[in-house]
């Protein structure tokens, strides 16, 4: 997937795009659970990898915000962005999880 | 023109409630009378009642299903937001999106 740059984005897009990327892997980590428990594993797997490729997107635009500070350039804050940030967050311990999750069922043959 | 009432659904209703502001300033900008609100996922069902379209964030969209299956007492579409639409955070094409969904565009 395509990595975003934030040169041409307002504060507030920032945020949308950080919540859109990270709010598609989100439902991708619910329904790659829900494909597994009705016998899909290969589409579970599937889904989890996309999951994946949308979080790194959040990802890269999380640690170009990152970078800015480091290089001495405030962002703005705002409620919006921190709980753009929660999304991000979020929807990568949820990814991880699922991820062991569904090998831990595996293994068990479950 | 009868009223359009168009429900934002995300699983907290706080980015859409942004979203909902520029849809209703555009909507207001071509002189249409709208009723745009948002609610967290827990409420969506509740209040799909009294809409004529249904949009879902993107964290939302693997309800989509289970969320049209109750539309569909209500005889109105549920769809996620367009991508570029949410991601830009841009009204004007949201609401244009709601608007082909009810079939009046």
């Amino acid at each position: 997937m395509e990595k975003l740059q934030l040169e041409n984005l307002t504060n507030e897009q920032i945020a949308f795009q950080l919540i859109l990327h990270s709010g598609n892997a989100r439902s991708k980590v619910i329904q790659s659970l829900r494909e597994y428990r009705g016998g899909k594993r290969e589409e579970a797997e599937q889904l989890l990898k996309e999951a994946e490729a949308d979080l790194s997107v959040a990802h890269h635009i999380h640690f170009q915000l990152v970078q800015k500070e480091a290089n001495r350039e405030k962002t703005e804050f705002s409620l919006l962005l921190m709980h753009a940030e929660d999304h991000l967050m979020s929807t990568l311990s949820m990814k991880e999880l699922v991820k062991e999750l569904i090998e831990l069922l595996k293994e068990r043959n479950l | 023109m009868k009223m359009k009432r168009i429900l934002l659904a995300c699983s907290s209703g706080m980015s859409t409630s942004l979203l909902v502001t520029k849809m209703q300033e555009y909507a207001k900008s071509i002189g249409d009378e709208v009723e745009i609100w948002a609610v967290g996922q827990d409420q969506a069902k509740k209040e799909m009642e009294r809409a004529d379209v249904v949009l879902i964030g993107p964290q939302m969209s693997f309800l989509k299903g289970e969320l049209q299956k109750e539309a569909e007492k209500y005889g109105i579409p549920v769809d996620v937001i367009d991508m570029m639409a949410y991601g830009m955070a841009d009204g004007k094409k949201a609401y244009e999106q709601a608007l082909t969904l009810m079939g009046e565009k």
